[in-house]
């Protein structure tokens, strides 16, 4: 009987609870979607980027990528993004004496919203999510080895092995501006990987162009200088 | 200050953390579960010895005028774990049975084919190899039959890939 009591009285605050935030959060979201009523246009133009973190991985370590951005302005509040990049690894493990290589582009669509209660001003504060698409080939190889039980000599390689990979980031950035039409910029970026596919059956992918290393950290970032255009 | 957080943020971002993430148990092996005809796991009282042999035309050639034995003097047992070659169409072993209470030692061969696919982890992992077990023949000394249960070898560890019948006389 207690159970029961206890069971209904749960029900009715499920209950409660739903009609309430059914009420709330259309009202909520269609603030949160709409544009300030202001006499600014909507189009207020596009911005090209660069990051330099990738292309500074990509001089200074045996992995990375080089990546820019276009971006449209919408009122200074809503920025739909295209990431385009070209990925690379070449890694040799001093270990493992694994070589492992690929170099493929990259592409990701999005949108960013500027979190800032002045959004016409300088800087900006975003926080968005991207989609984003790889396809590539990775070589893996290493040296012949002798089994350690039949005693003879063992190659290991996969070559041209066809793969692609999905995931999604979700981003938080700032954005200043610096001089004219030149801004300074850095994106933080949470990224989980939703679908993946390795001909061949060989195993795991390292590196993937874009995302990065697997399995090394989910967090990411880019450093970005931006022109307006 | 956000000019600030921008220019500090560029350090922050160059540093990363870097992790090794290779599976623990990494042995590639063959389980095979000795059996009755009834199909029960049976547990055999002689002492079973098993070498790595090659082979010429059928015959059994030592490798450098010697075996290698994978398994040695097992008694008591009804399962046991074997290597797997890394990369090679077919395995060979040995099989040396000595029967319990007498003096009497019977061989079998036994001829395993295989797929053998490189396996990669990470560029931290050593190199392995995972297999796809294609077919099983064997003399009929001892052994009565060889049947392929689980024709995957990768990591795991516990499904039995090889049931061994011995002949229900010995």
């Amino acid at each position: 009987m207690i159970l029961r009591r206890f069971i209904s009285t749960s029900i009715l605050r499920a209950t409660i609870s739903i009609l309430v935030l059914s009420a709330s959060v259309p009202a909520q979201a269609q603030k949160f979607f709409s544009f300030q009523k202001d006499s600014v246009p909507m189009f207020r133009g596009f911005a090209v980027s660069f990051d330099l973190v990738g292309a500074g991985l990509m001089a200074f370590t045996d992995n990375g990528q080089y990546e820019g951005a276009l971006r449209v302005n919408l009122h200074d509040e809503w920025f739909p993004i295209i990431e385009a990049g070209l990925g690379r690894a070449n890694h040799n493990d001093d270990v493992t004496k694994i070589h492992y290589s690929t170099s493929a582009p990259y592409f990701r669509i999005g949108i960013d919203k500027n979190l800032l209660k002045d959004k016409h001003g300088d800087n900006r504060l975003y926080g968005g999510l991207r989609y984003a698409f790889t396809s590539y080939k990775v070589d893996i190889s290493c040296p012949d080895f002798t089994d350690p039980t039949w005693k003879w000599p063992t190659g290991y390689g996969v070559l041209d092995a066809p793969c692609n990979y999905h995931w999604i980031e979700a981003v938080v950035g700032v954005d200043a501006k610096i001089y004219g039409p030149l801004h300074l910029g850095w994106s933080l970026r949470y990224k989980r990987r939703i679908a993946h596919k390795e001909e061949g059956d060989f195993g795991n992918t390292w590196y993937v162009p874009g995302f990065g290393i697997f399995g090394d950290t989910r967090l990411g970032g880019t450093f970005n200088v931006i022109i307006d255009i | 200050m956000m000019k600030r957080l921008v220019y500090l943020s560029l350090a922050a971002l160059m540093v990363a953390c870097s992790s090794v993430d290779c599976p623990v148990d990494r042995t590639v092996a063959t389980l095979y579960q000795i059996r009755t005809s009834d199909g029960d796991e049976l547990t055999i009282t002689d002492t079973m010895t098993i070498s790595t042999v090659n082979v010429d035309n059928e015959d059994v050639v030592l490798y450098s005028g010697r075996d290698s034995i994978i398994y040695n003097k097992g008694v008591g047992i009804s399962q046991f774990n074997l290597p797997i070659s890394y990369s090679h169409p077919e395995d060979v072993l040995l099989f040396k049975f000595e029967i319990a209470n007498t003096d009497s030692l019977v061989r079998d061969t036994v001829w395993i084919k295989k797929d053998d696919y490189p396996h990669f982890e990470s560029v931290d992992c050593n190199t392995t190899f995972f297999h796809t077990l294609t077919n099983v023949r064997y003399t009929h000394n001892y052994i009565d039959s060889i049947v392929i249960n689980n024709p995957s070898v990768t990591y795991d560890s516990k499904t039995v890939h090889f049931y061994l019948y011995p002949k229900s006389d010995d």
